[in-house]
């Protein structure tokens, strides 16, 4: 937990409100929810050293505090089989960055192992004016705003209860095996819920905190991305 | 805020002050006089008016503190800065307020009226029903501060049922179909604006009151969430509680461009709070009337599963739709059970589940397929009676009441149709068996019993 009062009032006293991916999965891995083996680099030059360290195919992402919606903006590269790709791929990011958010600061870039695709899904918590925090389920990862195919619960909650708005879902038989497909992990997955709600109900600072997408698989689940919005912050961010 | 359960004196008490009472028959005041007489209060009515020395033939005070006594409720039919200044002036005999009078928070220029009203208040420990609300309709006590008249809105009997509500009008709207149904009533607490006293007290208060058998939630808004979900599931702990949730469309809830923000408008977030406190919550109007007439009826049930008996084969099966679609359990019954009907059936009868009597039906073949089915662990048979065919007679209905009685488990009967049918239902229904005239209210009804909303997800 020291760590995360670190990441977090590190982020307060540089005045963002917004925790860098690289922060936020430091976060939830305290929590032992897993992410994806990843190397942070500052450019090419450190390429050389640290490639080794994972192994391929890898994605390429930018680690900004101004850039919300990575993907939006050019700011992940996925499909990298070796360092040659990675390096073409820098120099292409670098530039749509460039050219589309001109004003981002950019920390570096994180390359990480690609994971293969399972049954996305989203979880998020969130501090209710009223209800204090609340905890969301939702399916489909990108298609979620359009589906909006979410359930929500207080928390804290309890596997019960995890286990219920899953069930709650329309497209829940993603999850059960669809088509020959194979069910995922669901107590694994009510488990991640549960230390969703955890994070959202004992730490005070976070405003917002959203796992988009955990992938879930037959033997577990992994959160590809993750992003937290903490209560104060002096800095406007320019959210993109 | 005064939190805590010190608000029973509402519900009992010894004596309650009309102030700004009026002799003018249509003036609200007067009207909530005669009420209070017509509903045979027996505590002690004090009319507050300088303008006169008796109304009717009650003496009539200047001013509350004229009062030696201690008066436990005072009624306020003022306007809103009236109000003020009479609490602000040398009141010191008052336990509780119920302010009827509008012109506060929800009119724009009353807003700074209702923070003052709350600080007087606090300081003097006045606890506070409204303002802007109807305040207490009690047919436990014999209390009622609704303005509306008699002979235009009717009162409900006495009986279980307690309703909470930020509406007036909705508790006005609810106390006359209720009392054209026939559906008892223990309390009404219309708290408009919730100065002082909000859901949370109310549900406090209900939790432990014998009087209570179920209790009805109208909700726009909640503001203390947390305590609200404790003290709801403090009462359901002991007694259902429904809700109906207006105002769903509300905008999303962050600013933030973040996905669980902008998938929960607030009523996803008030619906997972109805979870949490295990409230059962209903959708729309009819939803509500069928929930509060089946529990009027029925105790809860522990199981969900549903025995359903026709004697119209169509109408079970869009029933069996209805109730998967409800949660509910529409489960085969088992081999045995199955082989030991169709001996007690008219040849024809489908022993599935739903049991089809088919228009052979009999007034015993109603009483076999539903005492089968309670032998065999269902926990709610929903029963349809089609008249039409002539072996049954006006006998079903205590053969019906007779098995229901022996198993002690709810029987819903479902029996759409036009007058003959209409008129044997009432038998029913004077049995105390509640008769619903489509095959959705009785599955809605039949979800209700077993603790699921009639919400789909």
């Amino acid at each position: 937990m020291a760590e995360v009062e670190k990441i977090i009032s590190n982020a307060l006293n540089e005045g963002r409100q917004n925790l860098l991916g690289t922060e936020a999965r430091e976060l939830i891995s305290t929590w032992e929810i897993p992410v994806p083996r990843s190397i942070q680099i500052k450019g090419v030059e450190d390429l050389k050293l640290k490639a080794g360290m994972i192994s391929p195919p890898f994605v390429l992402k930018v680690i900004s505090r101004d850039i919300m919606h990575k993907t939006e903006v050019g700011g992940v590269i996925t499909g990298l089989r070796d360092e040659n790709d990675v390096k073409n791929a820098f120099i292409r990011m670098k530039k749509d960055i460039e050219v589309n958010v001109p004003q981002a600061r950019i920390e570096g870039f994180l390359l990480e192992e690609f994971i293969p695709g399972g049954v996305e899904v989203i979880i998020g918590g969130m501090k209710d004016p009223q209800f204090g925090p609340v905890v969301m389920f939702g399916i489909g990862g990108i298609l979620v705003e359009l589906m909006k195919d979410v359930s929500f619960r207080l928390a804290p909650l309890n596997q019960r209860e995890a286990i219920e708005m899953m069930g709650e879902i329309k497209g829940y038989s993603f999850l059960t095996g669809y088509r020959g497909s194979k069910p995922v992990d669901i107590e694994q997955l009510a488990s991640t819920i549960m230390k969703l709600s955890d994070i959202i109900s004992n730490v005070k600072e976070i405003k917002e905190i959203e796992i988009n997408p955990l992938f879930a698989y037959e033997g577990g689940v992994i959160a590809v991305d993750t992003r937290v919005v903490l209560e104060k912050g002096s800095e406007k961010t320019n959210e993109i | 805020m005064n939190t805590g359960n010190n608000m029973e004196f509402f519900f009992d008490p010894k004596s309650i002050a009309i102030v700004g009472a009026s002799p003018k028959p249509g003036k609200a005041s007067h009207v909530i006089l005669e009420n209070l007489k017509k509903i045979g209060y027996n505590g002690t009515i004090y009319p507050i008016n300088p303008k006169y020395r008796h109304i009717g033939d009650l003496q009539c005070y200047r001013s509350l503190a004229d009062i030696g006594d201690q008066i436990d409720v005072a009624v306020f039919v003022l306007p809103a800065s009236k109000v003020i200044d009479i609490l602000k002036g040398p009141v010191n005999n008052v336990r509780g307020a119920i302010i009827i009078s509008s012109g506060f928070k929800e009119a724009e220029k009353g807003k700074w009226l209702e923070e003052e009203l709350r600080d007087i208040v606090e300081k003097k420990g006045i606890r506070v029903i409204g303002p802007n609300c109807l305040g207490i309709y009690d047919a436990i006590s014999r209390i009622d501060t609704f303005l509306v008249p008699t002979e235009r809105v009717k009162r409900p009997k006495k009986g279980g049922l307690s309703i909470l509500t930020q509406s007036g009008s909705f508790a006005v709207l609810i106390m006359d179909e209720m009392a054209t149904e026939g559906i008892g009533i223990a309390r009404i607490v219309s708290y408009g604006n919730k100065v002082d006293v909000d859901e949370a007290d109310c549900l406090s208060f209900l939790s432990e009151d014998e009087a209570t058998r179920y209790v009805l939630l109208y909700i726009e808004s909640v503001e203390n969430g947390r305590e609200f979900v404790d003290m709801a599931s403090r009462c359901t702990a002991k007694k259902p509680v429904i809700a109906i949730k207006v105002g769903k469309g509300e905008a999303g809830l962050h600013a933030a461009r973040s996905h669980t923000g902008a998938m929960g408008g607030k009523y996803e977030i008030y619906r997972a709070a109805f979870k949490k406190a295990g409230i059962i919550e209903v959708d729309g109007y009819e939803g509500l009337k069928d929930a509060c007439k089946v529990l009027d009826a029925y105790d809860m049930v522990h199981g969900k599963k549903v025995l359903i008996i026709t004697d119209g084969g169509g109408i079970g099966v869009s029933m069996a739709d209805a109730c998967e679609e409800l949660g509910l359990e529409v489960k085969r019954l088992t081999d045995d059970s199955r082989k030991s009907l169709s001996s007690r059936l008219p040849a024809f009868s489908a022993t599935d589940n739903p049991i089809d009597l088919t228009a052979s039906a009999t007034d015993d073949s109603y009483f076999a397929a539903i005492e089968e089915g309670f032998l065999n662990g269902y926990d709610i048979a929903i029963v349809t009676v089609l008249w039409g065919p002539p072996t049954l007679t006006a006998g079903v209905v205590d053969r019906i009441n007779e098995v229901m009685n022996s198993y002690n488990k709810p029987v819903i009967i479902c029996s759409p149709g036009g007058e003959f049918t209409r008129k044997m239902g009432k038998l029913f229904e004077e049995k105390g068996m509640p008769v619903f005239l489509t095959p959705e209210a009785a599955v809605r009804a039949a979800a209700v019993l077993t603790g699921n909303g009639t919400r789909l997800n």
